[in-house]
Formats: structure tokens, sequence, C-alpha cells
């Protein structure tokens, strides 16, 4: 047919549809007629005539459905009619209607909460211009300061990067950024207001360049703001701007104080652009890198050589091929690694091979959140799944029976003339409905959900995941709705396939059939074993939480608090530093409540370290490594960290005193083999400064890092001893290690407003010097915790729900099956069955289910937990506790769902139930 | 009056487009038509007649048209496009060429020993 012709035909179909039928009710009314004219004609009376024409007709509303099909996109407008059909449907029957919805919803909700974390971390790429043209040069995480040969490198010094940047045109823009967070005082110059913390990142030039991110207002970085004399400026973000400084038009352009420090504020950042990495508390600033000396004073990084602090990505020129800039890459990097004036000793030759650089796909940043989170989001995935599974079961039960219920409707449109394929599309309609709705619902319920879980995840911290549907998001929920739809759907439509005309006829509502019987309890089943999977599985992330929490870390927390504040940021050198500590030890100390003070440069389970090489007097190796941090006196008792031999670093460890060390059992082990250190010597690297350090105590192993991690040997030494070094790089490392960033407070009980009396005796001291946090330590190991937590929450939830779901579905098959029995249990109590029997039967077949339940969810079990085993902390894949709870739990379910229906079937009169035919 | 014979499935069309090319009928017509030319042989089931046409006319074969009966009743006209002319043309020559094959091989001998 003529493509004209065709649209016109589907005009006419969509828009005629009345018309055209009452035609067809004239054409056909027409033939009749003359058909009944010439019978009569024939002789015979004209009702009679009038009789046999119709018959002879046959299926009247059968022809005119053939002559509807007849029409183009048909499918069309009888997809419509299901659908106008369905709703009325549901319009009368509010109560089932919502309580699908509200299932269906949840399942699908619960999925789509879940894909929207799924894709903001591990899909999305950044929002940034062309992100598969970016490759970052590096394939590992590492934060936030390197020293050494790193193997396959990840962070750069900033002369490093230089080189690689000049050398390589392949790219076509390659820029360096810092891997660690910072926050600095911020004020504004026209006003007195005190500083106030921002989150910033020091960038190079082209930054903005190569992510293709132009300015929102004023302007972004160019490469003429790295080079060194160029004025002062930073680069504020959206969200900052809005937030903060509540969309203040005159930012871009004012002058502000960083770090006591003139700068100006040039640009605006465009909204939505949080950086090169998805994290918590994306930056606020960003700082082209050439000012980083003036920032970070002595502790400058920018200059030496030998720190790598830098993350570099870039963007590849179109067509050149990522392998071949590798190998070009690495023999840079060996060039530069040799250039004459490098410090390499022989060790570092001999590693000088294994040294490589490898790019990595950039375009979604640097990946150190998404790592963390996707174990954890895989299996939340996994569980919502579960639940779907669950809800998708439950509807069809329902569905089922209410098909069942309606299979009398069905016969009649079977003996109007529908066609098995025109009832099952109707079938199929109705339930894609209701599944489409439930995915509406679904998608209120994912927005808070997400919402939701944001807030459990990342307490007290702004994340850049929107909770709103994006388009992918929103194309999930319709195809997860869609595919619901065709699995709870098919058992309906099956049945509605095997139509029987006859039936329309039959009064009896006895609409048993064989295979209807066994659908049903297949499905509970199926519930019953997946519910018996996410508990178990939520049980053993539980307990696997539990695990790490009652770890021994090696301190106590209790009545441990942290203060973080910055000496440098006050402008102090490091020869004033000392005076400082002693100054606010003692005036701490004064504060009532308050038992014992010291300080710290890093504090457990902060995620921060200072890793290097070090030498141990007797060990010929360049190889060892090792993780320290300098401490006041009275660290340990501080804390609560044992000392197990020898003394802890005290007030005789001045400056002025043998510089000595007290090491962890890690390094005792890794180093000593497990001899006693005491009275050996070791030092920083370098053959040289093998004897720089006593050891005069060992602690025990304590947790410096996160709770999963690992201990690493690590040492301790006294906070004003600096060792005398040879370069000026190792002495500017030296120094900046002088200065301590924590306070670690030990009270006796809770002290009211400690934060208050902290913040005032800093104040006295230095009216510059802020404190700029005040926390109890285990806040800080909750922060490690959160995610843990936040996934044994919701696996719980989920377990709870799936249990719920099946539960209720038990319930509902039980009635039914109760319902359809009534016949039977009268005549069984007729014939002398008392309540307890028939009470015990009902029970006998809810038993039955549940250990077929039971049956299959074991080894389901098993091997989710095999899975899980090798993911959490501390687990077995069988659990004997967690399982017992979880059968018990079934049990119970069991037991709800089948007792009410029970009771009901106990007091049915046997009279009222043989009448019942 | 021969004993009717059933009808071949898919040879409703050609038989429609037959008795259209004998004039302009409406559907009543053709039935009759088909049943006249046949000698009764072939009885067409009524309901079956309308949704053939509908799908002959969607296929452009046939062309329908509302007017008036011979007894000023309205009635839809049936009658073929040039596209049905070809095609009954076409079938009529499948069909003419299925009769002579079926008919040889009917007709076939047992061969002699």
């Amino acid at each position: 047919m003529k493509p004209l012709g065709y649209l016109k035909s589907i005009m006419s179909t969509l828009f005629r549809g009345a018309a055209a039928d009452s035609e067809l009710d004239e054409e056909f009314r027409a033939h009749i007629e003359r058909h009944a004219d010439d019978l009569e004609r024939s002789g015979l009376p004209r009702g009679e005539a009038e009789r046999r024409a119709r018959m002879a007709f046959g299926g009247y509303e059968k022809a005119k459905e053939g002559c509807r099909e007849q029409r183009a996109c048909f499918w069309l407008e009888t997809f419509w009619a299901d659908v106008r059909f369905g709703l009325r449907l549901l319009r009368k029957a509010p109560a089932f209607s919502l309580t699908v919805i509200f299932i269906l919803g949840l399942g699908i909700g619960a999925n789509t909460a879940v894909f929207t974390l799924v894709h903001a971390l591990l899909l999305k790429s950044l929002p940034v211009t062309k992100p598969d043209q970016l490759f970052r040069v590096g394939d590992n995480e590492q934060c936030c300061v390197n020293g050494g040969l790193e193997g396959s490198w990840s962070l750069y010094s900033y002369d490093l990067y230089k080189h690689l940047r000049d050398n390589t045109p392949a790219f076509e823009q390659l820029a360096a950024f810092q891997a660690g967070q910072e926050n600095v005082g911020v004020r504004r110059m026209n006003n007195n207001a005190p500083a106030e913390s921002r989150v910033s990142e020091f960038v190079s030039g082209n930054y903005f360049q190569t992510f293709g991110i132009g300015a929102f207002a004023g302007r972004v970085f160019t490469a003429e703001d790295e080079r060194p004399g160029a004025t002062p400026v930073a680069v504020m973000s959206y969200r900052a701007w809005k937030e903060k400084y509540h969309a203040d038009p005159s930012i871009a352009g004012t002058a502000v104080a960083i770090n006591s420090l003139p700068f100006t504020i040039v640009g605006i950042a465009p909204p939505g652009f949080f950086g090169d990495a998805l994290r918590s508390n994306p930056p606020e600033l960003w700082i082209p890198l050439a000012f980083e000396p003036q920032v970070h004073g002595s502790n400058s990084l920018l200059t030496q050589w030998d720190d790598n602090w830098l993350n570099v990505t870039g963007r590849l020129a179109p067509g050149a091929q990522p392998k071949q800039i590798e190998t070009q890459m690495t023999t840079e990097l060996r060039q530069w690694l040799e250039r004459p004036g490098s410090m390499l000793t022989q060790a570092d030759r001999t590693e000088l091979p294994h040294q490589v650089i490898r790019l990595t796909p950039g375009g979604s940043g640097v990946k150190s959140m998404r790592e963390a989170y996707q174990d954890g989001l895989t299996l939340l995935l996994w569980a919502t799944a579960a639940v779907l599974l669950v809800a998708c079961a439950n509807l069809a039960n329902i569905l089922l029976a209410r098909a069942t219920a309606r299979h009398r409707e069905f016969s009649v449109r079977a003996a109007l003339g529908a066609s098995q394929v025109r009832l099952v599309r109707q079938a199929f309609s109705e339930t894609l409905l209701l599944s489409l709705l439930g995915g509406a619902a679904g998608l209120a319920i994912a927005t808070y959900g997400t919402r939701s879980i944001l807030q459990l995840a990342f307490p007290n911290r702004y994340v850049p995941i929107a909770a709103a549907p994006s388009w992918p998001v929103l194309l999930f929920a319709l195809a997860l709705s869609l595919v619901t739809g065709f699995l709870s759907g098919t058992v309906p439509a099956w049945l509605a396939s095997r139509t029987q005309p006859i039936e329309a006829l039959r009064t009896a509502t006895r609409a048993t059939r064989a295979h209807s019987q066994w659908v049903q309890p297949a499905l509970v089943i199926l519930q019953s074993a997946l519910s018996l999977v996410l508990i178990c599985a939520a049980g053993l992330v539980v307990q696997s939480l539990r695990n790490i929490r009652n770890q021994n870390f090696g301190f106590d927390d209790d009545g441990r608090y942290i203060a973080v504040f910055d000496p440098q940021m006050a402008g102090y050198k490091p020869e004033q530093l000392d005076t400082l500590y002693h100054q606010l030890r003692e005036a701490l100390l004064q504060i009532p409540g308050v038992q014992s003070v010291s300080y710290a440069m890093y504090t457990p389970m902060s995620g921060n370290n200072w890793e290097g090489s070090i030498n141990v007097e007797g060990r010929h190796t360049d190889n060892d490594q090792a993780v320290f941090t300098r401490v006041g006196p009275a660290y340990f008792d501080t804390l609560g960290t044992k000392i197990l031999q020898g003394r802890p670093i005290t007030e005789q460890d001045s400056a002025t005193a043998p510089p000595v060390a007290v090491v962890n059992e890690q390094f005792v082990k890794q180093f000593f083999n497990g001899q006693s250190p005491l009275g050996h010597h070791f030092g920083p690297s370098g053959e040289k400064y093998s004897r720089s350090l006593e050891i005069v105590g060992v602690s025990e192993n304590t947790n410096y890092w996160s709770p999963d991690e690992p201990i690493r040997p690590m040492y301790f030494v006294a906070a004003p001893q600096a060792i005398p070094r040879d370069t000026p790089e190792d002495e500017v490392s030296e120094q900046r290690s002088l200065y301590m960033r924590n306070i670690v407070l030990r009270t006796s009980a809770s002290v009211p407003e400690l934060e208050k009396h902290v913040r005032s005796v800093l104040g006295q001291i230095n009216p510059d010097l802020p404190v700029m946090e005040l926390f109890p330590l285990a806040q800080q190991i909750q922060r490690n915790l959160d995610q843990q937590q936040m996934i044994a929450r919701l696996m719980t939830l989920f377990g709870l729900l799936a249990l719920t779901l099946a539960t209720v579905g038990l319930y509902g098959v039980t009635s039914y099956g109760v319902e359809r029995r009534t016949n039977e249990i009268g005549i069984r109590m007729a014939l002398g069955a008392d309540r307890v029997n028939v009470v015990g039967m009902v029970m006998r077949t809810v038993g039955l289910q549940s250990v077929a339940g039971l049956a299959i969810g074991v080894p389901l079990t098993f091997a989710a937990g095999r899975v899980l085993e090798s993911r959490l902390f501390g687990v077995h894949a069988f659990d004997l506790a967690i399982f017992a709870v979880a059968t018990f739990a079934l049990a119970l379910s069991a037991l709800i769902g089948g007792f009410l229906p029970a009771c009901r079937a106990a007091s049915i009169e046997p009279m009222q139930a043989l009448r019942n035919e | 009056m021969n004993p009717p014979a059933d009808l071949l499935p898919g040879t409703l069309d050609l038989l429609i487009l037959k008795a259209a090319s004998l004039g302009s009928l409406h559907g009543y017509g053709i039935l009759l038509r088909i049943e006249q030319i046949s000698h009764g042989a072939l009885l067409i089931e009524q309901g079956a007649l309308y949704p053939a046409l509908f799908r002959l006319v969607r296929q452009g074969l046939l062309k329908a048209s509302w007017g008036t009966s011979d007894n000023n009743r309205r009635a839809k006209y049936y009658e073929l496009t040039t596209a049905g002319r070809k095609r009954l043309r076409e079938e009529q020559d499948g069909w003419n060429r299925l009769v002579a094959a079926m008919g040889s091989v009917l007709g076939a001998e047992p061969e002699e020993a």
C-alpha cells in the first residue's frame, strides 16, 4: 500500500474510530436485510426470514472485530481500550490497586534508588567536555604526598609533571592537581569577620582548559597564572558561591585574604562542576600551583623534587594511541629519574626498570570514592533485585487470584469472538498498566530513598550527587516497570489464553484448575527462599560491622577528643613551634575535667599518614618503609595506647636531648624479627642516618588508617626533635614535619562546653590561631564506618521488607486456598473432624511450603555467603547463629501468615460450607 | 447441483477479486455472484467475507465507496483497482498452473511391470 494511503489509514484509525464502527454496523445490517428480503421473496414469513438471515451471517461481533483488525495501527486502538478498561477496574477496587501499586512502588523504588547511586558513583563521567578524551597518568590511587620510587607512578612532583608536560606533545593539555584535600582560612578584605575555613585545591594553570570548563562569571585560570610572579588569583566553585557567599554578585573581582595572604577571586566555576573527582566536600576554591609556596610557607612542596603530591590528567590528541604514549612517558620518567643531580641510591637504580607510567581512562575522575563504594553498592543492587523478585512473585500471585476470579469475564469475551492473542494482550496490558503506575510511585519513593541513603552514608557532608532522577534513572525505572509487568503478567496472561468460552455458561464458581494449584504455592516458596537469603546476608553484613567495630584499635576512645588547628595558618615559624606547643599544653590542662593533653601530626583512623624509607642499623637494605608521626609528651597515655616495652615519649625528649623513637609491634616484627629493639638505632632513608634515632619503647599496634586495612610498621618521634639533614630538600621536609595539626585531649567526664574552652585558650594564646574542628575521637572512627553502617542498615531493611512481603503473600495464598477448600473442610467437619484438625490441616500445608522454601533457600544462602565472605570482615559463609535467627524469622512469618486463615477455616460452619456449592 | 466443495484457504481473496472484476458490487452482491457463477458449489461463510473485503481494500486491490443501492438504501460498493486487476491476473495464472500440475500428478497411471 502506498505510504500516503497508509498514513491516511492510520489517521482514520486514530481519529475516526467511532464513525468507522457505525459504518460497519450500517453495512452489516444492510447485508442482513437484503438476505432477509431474498428469503422473504422465496416464501418465508418476514420474522423467520430475518432470523435465518441473521443466523446465516454468523458471528456478528466476530466479523466486526475481524474488520477492525484490518485497520492500520489497530493494536494501538486495542491497547488504548485495554488501558481505559484497566483504569476503570482499578478505580473500582481501590484497596487492591493501592496495595499493588504500593508493593510495586517499594520494589521498583528501592532498585531505582540504589541505581541512582550506582550511576552517579560508578557509571557517570565527570561533568566535563568530551570525557572520553581524558586520560589519567597513573593507574592507582595514592594520597597524599609520596616520597621515593612508586613502581607504577600515580603521584608526581611539580618538576616531574613539567617534564612530562613539556615532552609529551601527544597530550594536547596536561594538567596537574593536588591529590589531597586542604582547608584554608578565607576572609574578605573589606570586613573584620574572622576567617572561615574553606576546602581548597592547588591546580595547574591549564586545569580548567584541560577539562573544557569555562567560567560562569569572571574568568578561569590560564597558563599565565602559573608563571612565578603572577598576581595571586583564585577561582571559586559555584556551590560555595551560592551557599557560603549567598550568590553575592560582587564576588568576582573581590580581594580576599587566604591564610592571611592577599588574593583576588577572578571567577566562578559553572554549576555542576565539582572538580576532578567525585568526593564528599569537593573543593570550594581552586588556587594556581604558583602560589603554593606562599600559602604553605616552609612546608612548600612545589620546589621539592622528591615530594610527589600531584595527580596528573590530560586530554589526548585525537588519533593518539594510549599504549604508545605510555611507553613514551615511561621513558621520560626514567630519564627524569636519572637526570644529573638526582639523588638516586644504589637500591633505587636497581628498581629503575620497574618504574612505569600507565594511562587509564580519566573521564570519570580519580577513583577513590568509586572503589570504596563499589562493593557495597553491588551488594545493595543484588539485594534490591531480590526484593523486587519477591514483590513480583507477590504481584503474580495476586493477579493470578484475580484472573481466576475473572475467568467468566474472559470466557464471555472469548465467546464474543476475541482471539487468544487478543485475550493475552489484554491481560498483559492490564498488568503493564499496574506496573507503570507502580513505577511512577517507585520514582517518588526512589527520590526520597536516595536522599536518605546519602544522609546515612555521608552524614554532615556534601556530596555532589543529585537525589532527583536524571534521564538514565528515569529510563531505568521505566525498563524495570516493563520487566516487572512482564514477569508478573505471564501467569495471568497464560491463564487468559486457556480460556474456554463454554465456561461463560457455567454457574459454578469452582474455578479450580490443576495448573493454578501449583503456581501459587511455588511463588510463595520462591518468596520464602529469597527472604531467607536476604535476611542471612543482612545478618552477615551486620556481623561484619560489629567485627570491625569491636577490634582492638590500639587506643581508647572513651572521653577522648581531637582538636584540629593549623599553626602554619597563623604564621608560626618552625623555631616558634616548641614554645607554642608547651603553652597550649599547659593552658589546656587548666580546663577542669581535662586530664591529659598531647599533640600529634596525625591521629588514629584519620586516614592520613606519612610514609617514607628508613634505614635500620644493621640491616643493609634500602627497601625498608615505615610510617611515622610526631607526637608530644604523654601522647600514648592520653590516647590509651599501651607501651609494651621501654618507655613512651616524654617531656625529657626535648630539642636538645638525643633523638629517640617509639616503634610499634609491627615494626619490631618486620625489622627485628620479634627481638627486643630497645637500644637499637635507625633513621630516615640513607645509610648515614641509620644511627639518628634510638629506639626507647615499643607500643601496641594502633590503627592509623581505616578499620579494614592492615597495620603497617610505624614509629613515633618527639615533636621538637628534628634530625639535621644534608640536602635542602630533606631539611625542608624535616622542618615541615614539625607542624602539629592535632591536639588530643583526655577528659574524665563529659565536659560541658569543651569546645568553647578550647577555642578561648587558643584564642588567648594567639587570635590568629583558630580551632578548625573539635570532635570526639569516637566520631573519627565512626566516619570510617559510615559506609558499612549504611549498608548494614539498608540490608536489614531490605531483609525485613522481603520477609513482610513474603508473609503477606503467604497470608493471601493460604486465605485463597481455604476459600477454595471450603466445601472440603465442610465435609470433613461434618464427618467428625474438629476445629483443631482443621487448623492442623491448614498449618500443615503452610509448614510444607515453608520447609520447601528453606530447602531451596539454604543452598542459595550458602552461595551468597561464600561471595560475601571474601568481601566482608571476619565472617564465615555459613554462620549457624545467623541462620538460626533467619529460620526463626521465617517460621514466625509462616505462623503469622498461616494462622489467621487457619482460624477462619476452623470457624467454618459445616452446613454453610456444604451449601456453598 | 454439485455437492458443495470446501474452500481451500487463501482462495477466498481470489474469488472476491474475480467477482468484483465483473462489476462494482456491494458485499451481499459479491456473495451472491460467487454462489451464482460457481453454480452453488462454493458457499462462503458470510462472516468471513467482510474482513477479507477490508483486507483487500487495505492492500489497495479493491476500492470502496458509499453509494445508493437499487432499493434506495445506502450501500458500500467495492470495485477492482488497477493493482487489483493485475493481482487477479497473476493469481489466476498461478491457480491454472497449480491445477495443471495437480491434474498431471493425479492422472498418472501405475507403471506397467
